[in-house]
């Protein structure tokens, strides 16, 4: 498991190791009772700090989105998805008001909504390709 | 709780360098001591390590420590390798084959004079000497000075592998980006007195950046002021105004400038 991590952001490095679980969780990256990896190798994978995946595992583990096997690990519990799914509508929302707020008209907003919607997975690979 | 200062005080003839200074420091974090010049932050090591003569206050150090000082010098006429041979011989708990290893990963010769090091080879040969030893709690002042980034990154990783052990890492830095990537938390140094300590994860969720009309009163650390607006930093239960998420580097500099 690898994600980036951005230190220079205002948004706390635990909540974003968080919130990169959670969405693998949501886009079926990782399934209920996946193992996830140790919290010294995720640490040592993303390069941040032992105790900030230990905190960002331990508020995961409160939700239940990642639950302890005794001797083992982790696994991954149950997804709240109605708490993620929101959150993020909340972002899009947030970042909607931006865009009004400086002038975007909606029918460039809907265009990009259009195409992003539209496109599948292949235009997707043949894009990174 | 590895390391606990209250209430340090140390003046010099005409400056009262440390100021009171309460803290405390736990067990495998990395704790780093942020400040402009000056602040007091290699004066507090130093009493800390009874270095300094303290004028008051009590420090309570549970363990061994291990100390890379802010000046990093070592014996010129030595070459590398005589020098691991003195530090292994006077340094309780050495790993003279680590040491070796680590100075063959950061390609210094071995044979070479002390003397004839570059700045950042001095610097990476005491790094060496210093992780080489083996110790509760790890003191370093600015352990990365004058080192390229990709040298910087791997020390950084270095200093984290010793929490993966419990070990403690005591720091200071001016650099903000580097703070960021390694320090669980933080507490900010400006003239001799403690101004914050948090982690560096609260202190993100603490404080947001508001802008309010000029001359409007808020609670908070001016950042900025522009023609018609001004930027305070702010705790969050305080926000008025325009509010926006607050970085690392806004918060520092508008505490740093806030103390008077």
């Amino acid at each position: 498991m690898w994600f980036s991590v951005d230190f220079s952001s205002p948004v706390p490095v635990y909540k974003q190791i968080k919130e990169k679980i959670k969405a693998l969780i949501k886009s079926g990256k990782l399934r209920k009772d996946d193992f996830v990896p140790s919290i010294r190798s995720l640490a040592q994978d993303l390069q941040v700090n032992i105790n900030t995946v230990a905190r960002a595992y331990r508020e995961l583990m409160s939700e239940g989105v990642l639950q302890p096997v005794r001797g083992e690990g982790y696994v991954v519990g149950e997804l709240n998805e109605e708490d993620f799914t929101n959150q993020l509508i909340e972002q899009f929302e947030r970042a909607a008001v931006d865009c009004k707020r400086v002038g975007i008209d909606l029918k460039v907003l809907k265009e990009k909504l259009e195409m992003i919607y539209g496109r599948n997975e292949d235009d997707f690979e043949s894009r990174r390709a | 709780m590895i390391l606990r200062v209250e209430g340090l005080k140390k003046t010099y003839k005409q400056n009262r360098a440390v100021d009171n200074v309460s803290f405390q420091v736990e067990e495998s974090s990395i704790f780093a001591l942020l400040g402009p010049n000056g602040a007091g932050k290699t004066t507090t090591i130093k009493c800390i390590l009874n270095l300094r003569k303290a004028d008051s206050g009590k420090i309570l150090l549970n363990g061994s420590f291990a100390y890379l000082p802010e000046t990093k010098e070592l014996y010129r006429y030595l070459t590398v390798e005589k020098m691991v041979e003195v530090s292994s011989s006077v340094t309780q708990n050495f790993e003279k084959n680590k040491c070796i290893e680590l100075l063959d990963e950061f390609q210094i010769p071995l044979r070479e004079k002390i003397a004839n090091l570059s700045h950042g080879m001095l610097t990476q040969t005491y790094m060496a000497l210093v992780l080489s030893q083996k110790a509760d709690i790890y003191f370093m002042d600015e352990p990365t000075w004058g080192l390229d980034p990709i040298m910087r990154n791997r020390i950084l990783e270095l200093i984290r592998a010793l929490t993966y052990d419990g070990r403690t890492v005591f720091y200071t830095s001016h650099i903000l980006a580097e703070v960021e990537k390694v320090a669980d938390v933080v507490a900010i140094m400006v003239k001799g007195k403690i101004a914050e300590v948090d982690s560096l994860d609260n202190l993100k969720e603490k404080y947001v950046l508001c802008v309010v009309p000029k001359g409007e009163k808020i609670d908070g650390f001016h950042y900025k002021s522009t023609e018609n607006e001004d930027i305070y930093v702010v705790r969050k239960e305080s926000a008025k105004g325009i509010v926006e998420p607050a970085n690392f580097d806004v918060i520092f500099e508008s505490i740093v400038k806030g103390v008077k």
